[in-house]
């Protein structure tokens, strides 16, 4: 029993962070239509970027991740004007959205490991203090990213339904021509949704820092695959379908390694299950969850 | 700079541009004619090169049974990847293809009693007390045509000159074999789907079944260009198989401009440059990092040609571009 609230606590844990990243993907293709293959390596940016801050300049940690996050918005909207604003203009089909992608990542990943080297980081933290809680452990550093995610989880939700921008968001997304002809601007639109995912991005990368314990420059990488498998599964596009995509992975990557299932799957092979989770659910329901049904070939 | 001026750089950059031209033509079929966009090719190149490593190293199975079974499984895992995801909208298969690379990896990685894990395949248990070698039987072929092509050529024949024979051998017979195919009623019903699912279902064509064999070609396809990886490198490591090989070929298709195959050696030798050629980039601003780091310079600037290539030329160097600008 101690053992299934222990994985239950750190599948929460995880799947708000898999939610928080998705929903900054998921955005971002509703508005743009791109796959942002880079997502990852903007987790990994801004975990590094905090620690420069917090570690090596000593400023408080909290301003950190604040600056962290205006990196992130800083950068996306850089890439903005540099690429994809460009991108859109020429036409560019779904293959070139997908390759530019891949080239920013490649750049971005190289450019953080030339400049911080393949030496692991550790925030400032207290990662020994532990609450017990109905037999398990339960870390500090974990609770505070719970916390602070689901408040982040609650403030955007409550963004994207309610904000004159966060409708028109949705407005767009719905359909591009016809919100551009009632009046919606669409430039703003966009700018508003790479400073989400810029944002968000880069708190998901602190959380999943803080939770680690050890980063190095893969950190982003390694979690794109899930965080992928949590867009896909609550339907690509569709913001609050990522957040419930990111804890549906989140939970089932940890309680599978619950003994009870078949001995439990060996914790190397998370992803693994992320990624069969997600198959099986296509397998039936080829939108996503949250997916409307459209017509098969 | 003397390096540049050895024939042997130039044989190690034909090799490499050969095999990853084979890659290539594999994503050709899948995205030239059938408009598939398949990220995980390189499982299909890990697939083959391990199978074959581990039946000849742990079952002592001749080396060309083990090569074809090697490529047979790579076509399995090709239509295995097609028959669960094929169906979906096309984002959803690049995104599950990707991560069907990733997790063959990955398996590779963590299966340590049977593909050596994380040690690679020197950690293959052999049968007996063998050398765990899967490249013997290959080796004295290749020793045999050195024997006969010494006298003729001199001492520039070496075991990679013979590789690079073989390799570009294959590379040719196949482009002829693809080129062939691309002139076929098939490849006008699966370039017919490439621009709209719906005129040839209504003509009464199984889509879906002509994408699951463009994809099943490109995967033996690239199957095969891992058999030559595993001989080339003689021993493998999960690493030769990140994500990144898959782009490589994406970027000699792209070049080539994809819906071409005429271009795809001349992109492939391109590619080969940048591949190898990275290893001479001791010149400011490169001369700043060390040469251990220089191997990210490499993967950064396939990343920048990248960009800029869909950025300024989609449709590469020989390349219709209505061909490639598809919305």
């Amino acid at each position: 029993m101690a053992d299934f609230v222990q994985l239950l606590f750190n599948g929460l844990v995880e799947g708000s962070i898999f939610g928080i990243a998705a929903l900054g993907i998921s955005l971002v293709y509703s508005v743009l239509r791109l796959v942002n293959f880079a997502a990852g390596d903007f987790l990994t940016l801004s975990a590094f970027t905090t620690y420069f801050f917090s570690v090596d300049l000593h400023v408080p940690l909290v301003l950190a991740v604040l600056i962290s996050m205006v990196i992130g918005i800083a950068l996306s909207l850089f890439l903005e004007l540099l690429i994809w604003r460009r991108l859109r203009k020429t036409g560019a089909g779904m293959l070139a959205l997908f390759l530019v992608a891949t080239g920013v990542a490649f750049v971005l990943r190289q450019s953080i490991a030339l400049t911080f080297g393949s030496n692991s980081r550790k925030f400032d933290i207290d990662q020994i203090k532990t609450f017990e809680f109905l037999g398990a452990q339960i870390a500090q550093a974990q609770l505070v990213v719970l916390c602070c995610a689901s408040i982040a989880i609650t403030a955007i939700a409550v963004f994207i339904k309610k904000s004159a921008i966060g409708k028109n968001m949705r407005a767009y997304s719905d359909n591009p021509s016809l919100a551009a002809v009632s009046g919606i601007n669409v430039q703003r639109v966009i700018i508003a949704t790479w400073c989400i995912s810029g944002a968000f991005g880069a708190l998901a990368g602190v959380f999943q820092g803080t939770v680690q314990g050890q980063f190095t420059s893969g950190m982003g990488l390694d979690l794109l695959l899930s965080i992928l498998a949590a867009v896909v599964l609550g339907t690509i596009g569709d913001a609050y379908g990522a957040l419930v995509g990111g804890f549906v992975l989140g939970l089932v990557m940890e309680l599978s390694t619950w003994h009870v299932f078949f001995g439990g799957i060996p914790s190397a092979y998370k992803p693994v299950v992320a990624f069969s989770v997600l198959v099986i659910v296509l397998l039936f329901k080829p939108e996503g969850i949250f997916g409307v049904k459209a017509r098969r070939i | 700079m003397s390096a540049i001026m050895q024939p042997g750089f130039w044989i190690f950059i034909l090799t490499m541009s050969g095999i990853y031209g084979i890659f290539g033509l594999g994503l050709q079929v899948q995205y030239g004619v059938g408009g598939i966009l398949n990220f995980g090719h390189v499982g299909m190149m890990a697939l083959s090169s391990y199978t074959m490593a581990i039946l000849v190293i742990s079952h002592g199975i001749n080396f060309w049974i083990a090569a074809a079974a090697g490529v047979a499984v790579a076509a399995l895992g090709g239509a295995f990847l097609g028959l669960t995801t094929l169906r979906l909208r096309g984002d959803y298969f690049s995104i599950v293809s990707i991560a069907f690379s990733e997790i063959v990896r990955y398996v590779i990685f963590n299966s340590d009693n049977i593909t050596g894990g994380t040690q690679g395949s020197l950690a293959i248990p052999p049968i007996g007390d063998n050398y765990p070698s899967y490249t013997d039987a290959w080796d004295s072929i290749l020793r045999h045509v050195q024997d006969f092509l010494q006298p003729i050529f001199g001492d520039i024949v070496d075991r990679e000159f013979v590789m690079a024979i073989f390799i570009w051998a294959t590379l040719g017979i196949l482009l002829l074999i693809i080129s062939r195919v691309e002139r076929t009623s098939w490849a006008r019903v699966l370039r017919a789907t490439r621009e709209d699912d719906e005129v040839p279902a209504a003509l009464g064509k199984n889509v879906f079944r002509f994408r699951l064999q463009a994809v099943v070609i490109g995967s033996i396809i690239g199957g095969i260009a891992g058999i030559y990886w595993a001989l080339e490198s003689s021993l493998l490591s999960p690493e030769d198989f990140l994500t990144v090989v898959t782009f490589y070929g994406w970027m000699i298709l792209i070049l080539s401009g994809a819906t071409k195959v005429k271009g795809l050696p001349l992109a492939a030798i391109f590619f080969g440059f940048l591949y190898g050629g990275t290893r001479f980039f001791t010149f400011f601003p490169f001369s700043l990092v060390d040469s251990a780091q220089r191997a990210y310079i490499r993967i950064m600037i396939i990343g920048v040609v990248l960009i800029i290539l869909m950025m300024k030329r989609p449709q590469g160097i020989f390349g219709k571009r209505q061909e490639m600008v598809l919305e």
